[in-house]
């Protein structure tokens, strides 16, 4: 056919331009544009199975956001209730669609880590790696503000409690972010002072002084300035004396024995307890604690004999996985705090109403008792000093589970069948009673208690 | 006298998905003079707006030649020299005459709105040219249309069925326009049903059947071959037998004889040799063709449809319904050469 | 140049006078009005909700506007003849579609003003005005404007071979692909269940079809205070990439569209 006219395209070097082009634009997609647009703008797609058709097409259809944000908007009556396990599916979906939305991050997260277990103890502590991951997988996706990285290092400093250098990293992170409130540096001294590094937090508080002085210089007006002004000088002034008081400006010039000091001498908690399994799955605990002024909490833990990554009264608080939001089946790790009054602790422990969320399906398991007086209330650490310095026990001083600390720790191994009350400890009469060797039933009253009271002596040295 | 357009052994094949082909236009040869008016005609799905369309490039041609103004069809610099002038073209509403008008010239980059407004005091359109074209009555449009074609003062018009639908007073001013193109020296190519207008206006015409040429020729040497017809009165046996020739037809009515001769034959022959027999002539009356004998002529050949198409003709969509019917198939067709 | 501007502007003239497309555009107005109502259902998250449905209606609207308006700019011009008449004068073919083009996204720039002026006026009605979201709202539009024009660009490439009613669905099709195809292929990539073969597949298809899920920055605006580090280059990258893969479009069209009998 003969079709000639002037003008006419010529194919070749446009095909030939039409590669080039494409290349052109592929290269910018997947080196520029595309890893830039699922780092900051994607949603997940994984699990949204779980949207219904129109809400799917509508996500996609430029409305993802909204959808997300009415789920959000429904899953308030489930607060309402209580009815946790119909918010997490929610609080998933949602933050899968728009990973974005920092408050469901924050809520969801502490859902998780404290509210999604049994009501009567709330007692498991499976979800808590899950909220751990969900708070990372947030920040990661919001690492342009502080508050999911507070919000985590916040589960480290206050739900965990085991692992407080985790808590400082996290909240360092949060204050490298510019839009933090002022008042919420402060919460990194704190947890460094727990992490054991006293030295850090000081230096945290000069800074947040300095700091804070600058910002009331800066605004006069704004009263919020001469309130954290106030606290971060409180904060210091406390810290300095009682790091002096307790001795750690002394041992660090190599004084400390010649002083008198709040942490001397170690006093002796003289600790024992007992676990009788009462009925299946219903344990009473008991025990002693040396020491009379309220405040002490003991940690009992009581967890399958091969629960993944566990270790002496802890367990990897970091391996969850964010994408799947039911705890770990078939695994129990049940840990309770029993509070000292009248240095005695009892309480009972029923774990017989929920069998998902306490299975005990495992033959062998661990039973540990754990103290350390970093979580202490201030009063206590006046005598324990921050590593538990002027705390003793003849018994079970344990300076090896944890790095640098003097620790209370006991453990005893358990079976299924003496926790379910099964086979010869099915029959009449058999009661598993698990105790330290030096345990006595209490009596009524006992002459040789002895009365600790918090030094207020003037420091010398 | 050049030619304006001249088509070689010109072809049109529509190929159908399944191998099927339908050929259109079929080695048509067409030349068309400067400075005349051609009238190109054609039943339904003739093959004329596809020869249209093949002439000013908007397709291409399957095999053949077709040259306008002397360059190859569908060049460029030709389109500067030459307009077209759809069928019932329909134009953007929503414009007033003067835009549509300005939006064309634009096209050729001409900015004179003065020669724009010309254009339509020229086709009577100076007091609607600020209405919008939906307001436009048929003959108003076509006239619109009209003006948008001389924009570029064209060497060569294509008109497809100009005077179409239209009220006799609109089709008297469109002849007339047509007639001024002739005086300036354009070239006027139309393809009309309106055989009236085009035997009135046209200097030669072109007639297709189904894509072939059957006719082409200067319109007073096509229309030649007119009868006559002879009656008279006492006419003997012998000279009425003398009379019958081939191509004569000899009858009697009313004791009358009626002959009917081509007029190319001895007339006064004829009419000497009644004389001589004593008959008396009453009547002598010429008979000349008029082009709708020959269009009717021409086309029966081979049409079978022939009674049908007497009088107007209305050549219609077919063509244009025919290429969008197949036009999936034909893209790329094009490229090879 | 001249021819193409003439063109462009015509097809603008006529686009904004298209009934359809005026009829599109009073819904997504409506709506835009109608979207503040939905705070009284939302005690949360009010702001998100109506911005994420405002800016969901703008793209949608958008969308819709732009398939319509393309698939059938050329059909119409050959139905209306009008094309002849054009194409009869000193103009190519590829200025012709090259005209109608920016004629179309000269139309879709207008509307899509058009909307996002009243929904910024929506939007500072019933929450305020404050000049760090408005600004962000004119961000997110200017991208969607950029991702019509490449969607623009698809319908007018399917327009120069295939019927106008074919053309909407393939338009829309290759819209919602490469909306979705963007979330869906990290899933797809990164499956480790899935075979080889799929995720290769996954990567050539994401390859060709233009994404235009990347043009989808509405979240950092939505959840305000979301602070994205490089988003200007971003933007930039994003126009690049749209003028890239519309090029490859249009030039496509011309091929198809300089062979085609009309």
């Amino acid at each position: 056919m003969k079709w000639t006219r002037q003008g006419k395209l010529v194919n070749g070097p446009i095909y030939g331009l039409m590669l080039v082009l494409l290349l052109v634009g592929s290269f910018v997609q997947m080196n520029q544009t595309y890893p830039f647009w699922r780092k900051n703008y994607m949603p997940k797609v994984t699990d949204l199975g779980q949207l219904t058709g129109e809400q799917l097409l509508f996500a996609f259809a430029g409305f993802r956001e909204m959808i997300a944000g009415i789920l959000w908007v429904r899953a308030d009556s489930f607060f309402d209730n209580g009815d946790y396990d119909s918010i997490l599916p929610i609080i998933r979906l949602v933050t899968y669609l728009d990973p974005k939305q920092i408050d469901v991050y924050a809520t969801g997260m502490w859902h998780i880590a404290y509210n999604f277990t049994d009501q009567e103890n709330r007692a498991d502590r499976r979800n808590i790696p899950i909220a751990v991951a969900f708070g990372e997988e947030g920040a990661r996706n919001n690492d342009y503000t502080y508050e999911l990285f507070y919000e985590t290092g916040w589960l480290w400093y206050h739900r965990i409690q085991d692992n407080f250098p985790m808590a400082v990293t996290w909240f360092e992170q949060a204050a490298e972010r510019k839009d933090i409130l002022p008042a919420r540096h402060n919460l990194l001294s704190h947890a460094k002072l727990r992490a054991g590094d006293y030295k850090g937090a000081l230096k945290t508080w000069y800074e947040l002084l300095e700091e804070a002085e600058k910002e009331m210089e800066r605004n006069k007006s704004q009263r919020s300035n001469y309130a954290q002004r106030d606290t971060v000088e409180g904060n210091l002034d406390n810290l300095l004396i009682r790091l002096t008081q307790r001795g750690y400006f002394a041992r660090e010039n190599g004084w400390y024995d010649q002083g008198n000091y709040d942490t001397k001498p170690p006093f002796d908690v003289k600790f024992s307890a007992s676990v009788t399994v009462t009925e299946s799955r219903v344990m009473l605990v008991e025990g002693t604690w040396n020491v009379f002024p309220v405040g002490t909490r003991v940690k009992m833990i009581l967890r399958d004999a091969d629960y993944p990554n566990a270790g002496a009264a802890g367990l990897d608080w970091e391996g969850g996985d964010a994408n799947n939001f039911s705890a770990p089946v078939g695994l129990t790790y049940v840990q309770d705090e029993l509070f000292v009054r009248n240095r005695r602790f009892r309480k009972s422990i029923d774990l017989s109403r929920d069998p998902t969320i306490y299975p005990f399906v495992k033959d062998k398991y661990i039973l540990e008792f754990y103290y350390t007086p970093r979580v202490a209330p201030e009063h206590i650490k006046d005598k324990f000093g921050y590593n538990g310095e002027g705390m003793t026990d003849s018994n079970f001083l344990n300076t090896e589970i944890r790095e640098n600390q003097r620790v209370i720790y006991w453990k005893t191994e358990v079976t299924r069948d003496q926790i379910l009350r099964r086979g010869e400890f099915g029959m009449e009469g058999v009661i598993p009673v698990f105790k330290t060797p030096n345990y006595v039933a209490p009596r009524v009253r006992n002459p040789e208690d002895d009365l600790v009271t918090p030094g207020t002596r003037r420091v010398e040295g | 006298m050049s030619l304006a357009i001249e088509t070689i052994d010109l072809v049109k094949t529509y190929k159908h998905r399944g191998g099927a082909s339908n050929t259109v236009v079929d080695n048509l040869n067409l030349q068309v003079e400067s400075g005349e008016i051609f009238g190109f005609l054609g039943p339904n799905g003739a093959g004329k707006t596809t020869t249209i369309k093949m002439l000013l490039g908007i397709i291409g041609q399957s095999s053949g030649v077709a040259n306008v103004l002397g360059r190859e069809a569908g060049d460029i610099e030709i389109h500067k020299r030459i307009s077209y002038l759809p069928e019932k073209p329909y134009y953007y509403e929503y414009m007033s005459g003067l835009e549509l008008v300005v939006f064309y010239a634009s096209l050729f980059g001409i900015r004179d709105n003065d020669r724009c407004k010309e254009l339509l005091r020229r086709v009577n359109l100076a007091n609607d040219m600020n209405r919008p074209l939906s307001t436009y009555s048929k003959g108003m449009q076509q006239r619109v249309g009209l003006a948008q074609s001389l924009i570029n003062n064209p060497e060569l018009l294509f008109l497809d069925e100009p005077t179409g639908g239209l009220d006799p007073i609109a089709h008297i001013e469109i002849r007339d326009l047509i007639l001024q193109f002739r005086e300036e020296g354009k070239t006027v190519f139309i393809s009309s049903h309106e055989l009236s207008d085009v035997e009135r206006i046209c200097d030669r015409v072109a007639i297709i059947n189904k894509g072939q040429l059957v006719a082409q020729g200067r319109l007073t040497d096509l229309l030649a071959g007119g009868r006559v017809e002879v009656t008279a009165e006492g006419v003997s046996d012998a000279v009425s037998q003398s009379l019958r020739h081939e191509n004569r037809t000899v009858s009697f009515k009313d004791g009358r004889l009626i002959l009917d001769a081509p007029d190319s034959d001895d007339l006064n022959g004829m009419i000497d040799a009644l004389r001589n027999g004593g008959a008396q002539v009453v009547s002598i009356i010429p008979r000349r063709k008029r082009l709708e004998d020959l269009f009717i002529e021409a086309v029966a050949e081979d049409d079978t449809a022939k009674g049908r198409q007497r009088g107007r003709m209305t050549d219609g969509n077919s063509d244009g319904t025919v290429s969008t019917e197949v036009e999936e198939v034909k893209t790329g067709e094009g490229e090879s050469s | 140049m001249n021819a193409v501007l003439s063109i462009a502007r015509t097809t603008l003239g006529e686009a904004i006078r298209r009934r359809v497309l005026l009829v599109i555009l009073l819904i997504a107005l409506l709506l835009l009005v109608i979207a503040p109502g939905m705070n009284g259902l939302t005690a949360r998250q009010s702001q998100t909700v109506l911005l994420s449905l405002i800016l969901g209606v703008l793209q949608l609207s958008s969308a819709v506007i732009a398939i319509v308006l393309t698939v059938y700019m050329i059909p119409n011009e050959v139905e209306r003849r009008t094309i002849y008449t054009i194409l009869s004068k000193p103009v190519l073919r590829w200025q012709f579609l090259l005209g109608k083009y920016l004629g179309a996204v000269s139309a879709l720039g207008l509307m899509i003003m058009l909307m996002t002026g009243t929904m910024i006026a929506v939007f500072a009605a019933f929450q305020g005005p404050n000049v760090e979201t408005l600004a962000s709202l004119a961000r997110v539009a200017m991208m969607y404007f950029v991702q019509m024009c490449l969607l623009a660009a698809v319908a007018i490439f399917f327009s120069t071979f295939v019927q106008p009613v074919v053309n909407f669905f393939l338009s829309g099709g290759v819209y919602l692909v490469g909306t979705v195809f963007g979330s869906l292929f990290a899933t797809i990539a990164e499956s480790q269940q899935l075979p080889q073969a799929v995720r290769v597949a996954a990567q050539i298809v994401m390859l060709i079809v233009p994404n235009f899920g990347q043009y989808n920055v509405q979240n950092s605006v939505i959840n305000s205070g979301a602070q994205i580090v490089g988003e200007g280059i971003y933007y930039t990258n994003l126009a690049v990439y749209g003028v890239v893969y519309i090029s490859i479009l249009l030039l496509g069209a011309m091929l198809v569209f300089d062979r085609r009998e009309v």
